[in-house]
């Protein structure tokens, strides 16, 4: 059941990080297509905020690890 | 191209023989009864010995514990093998040391290998950094153009964090004073994060209570920093209604918490999740192995060894990357708590809006 929990778990966390930093991508290299002069801001505002959303998925991943190894339980 | 061909084969030899004796082994490990078990959690976990490629050096264990009787003492052994033999601690059943003769151990001291791989890290960005200033103190780099190329790497990587993480993100005038705390995270986490690569090396961390004690650092130091205006920000919120204030000041403080165990979290998982993924990958070839005949086993290899190359290219970048995004975000929190605000606004909100 844990294993179960865990598999689910793991896709539901991949496909929000990848929703996430997906519209990040979209909308930086669209920016940097109207303003190429500023793609060194844009970039590193992509990497800070792809970090963020990096850091929740982590935290689900981890979780989830957890729960496959059956620590806790 | 002939002769890299050549070496492309006898590399290929050497490793068709070397890879045939470890099939050998673990048959060999099989036939006695033992099941040949791959340890995921055993590469990442902390161990009370240190990696060498020529063997184990065992760390010492070092406790506080109390006996029976209430009476707290310090042992110190110079491994747990010692500790074990010395008739004051068993192994319990979870394999966990414990007094001999009832009571608890209280705090455990021992050395470990993440604790003496963050040593390394730390200790080799000091070393860098002395070095360096010892440069710039002779004048080279000052009245002169820096030379060598560790010199020039340096000014680049330290002009890199005091110019793009401290000065873009810090109050200009305060952004210095930070620096220097910047830099040892940056360089630091950078070699811990890289010496987990080495082939016997373990991630320093990819343990949560290294990266906690490092986010730590920055929370103390975060709050210190602190103007009037960030506190009041956290406990009184200027500009809101009184009632809206009972929901924010739960929420801010809530905040100054949440913020450092993001960072610790976020450089935890990267690295354990990076370590987990490439041993997933190598173990498909036992997998395939093992469901289909060893041949399967060699076809996925070839595939599951190479994907692993590139990954570990891959690593390379995360390490350096993730240890960017800890020293950035810090110089973001310090800089959130340090900021002067402009309080003009405020004031025409207060005098005008508000009534």
């Amino acid at each position: 059941m844990g294993l179960l929990a865990a598999g689910i778990g793991a896709g539901i966390v991949a496909l929000g990080a990848g929703i996430g930093i997906g519209m990040i991508g979209k909308s930086a290299t669209e920016s940097i297509a109207r303003q190429p002069e500023a793609s060194g801001d844009i970039r590193g505002a992509m990497i800070l905020t792809a970090a963020f959303i990096e850091g929740v998925a982590l935290l689900g991943a981890v979780i989830c690890i957890l729960l496959a190894l059956g620590i806790g339980s | 191209m002939v002769q890299a061909l050549r070496r492309v084969l006898l590399t290929f030899f050497f490793l068709s023989i070397s890879t045939s004796n470890i099939f050998a082994s673990a048959s060999d490990a099989s036939e006695a009864g033992e099941e040949p078990v791959i340890d995921v959690m055993g590469t990442v976990a902390d161990h009370d010995y240190f990696k060498t490629p020529l063997g184990k050096i065992y760390l010492p264990r070092i406790f506080y514990w109390e006996n029976a009787n209430g009476e707290s003492s310090v042992s110190f052994f110079s491994s747990t093998k010692k500790a074990l033999a010395s008739d004051e601690f068993i192994e319990s059943e979870e394999g966990a040391i414990v007094p001999a003769g009832g009571g608890s151990i209280k705090i455990d001291f021992s050395i470990t290998s993440h604790l003496l791989y963050y040593w390394f890290g730390m200790g080799l960005a000091v070393l860098l950094t002395v070095a360096a200033a010892k440069r710039y103190n002779k004048g080279v780099g000052r009245d002169v153009e820096p030379k060598g190329t560790f010199q020039n790497i340096f000014e680049v990587l330290f002009l890199f964090i005091r110019d793009d993480v401290a000065r873009e993100n810090i109050d200009h005038h305060k952004a210095d004073k930070y620096v220097p705390f910047l830099f040892t995270m940056f360089m630091g986490i950078s070699f811990m994060n890289l010496f987990g690569l080495l082939p016997w090396g373990a991630t320093a961390t990819a343990d949560l209570t290294v990266t906690a004690t490092l986010a730590a650092v920055t929370f103390v130091i975060t709050q210190f920093s602190g103007t009037k205006d960030y506190w009041a920000h956290v406990f009184w919120f200027p500009g809101v209604p009184t009632w809206v204030r009972a929901i924010l000041t739960p929420v801010e403080i809530l905040g100054l918490f949440t913020k450092p165990f993001a960072l610790a979290i976020r450089l935890f998982a990267n690295m354990l999740s990076g370590k987990i993924m490439i041993i997933a990958i190598l173990g498909l070839v036992f997998i395939f192995a093992d469901l289909f005949g060893s041949v399967a086993g060699y076809g996925v290899g070839i595939f599951s060894v190479s994907l692993t190359v590139v990954l570990y290219a891959l690593k390379v970048f995360v390490a350096l990357l993730q240890a960017y995004i800890f020293t950035l975000l810090s110089a973001v929190f310090i800089g959130m708590a340090a900021e002067d605000h402009d309080h003009a606004e405020e004031e025409y909100y207060t005098e005008h809006i508000a009534e």
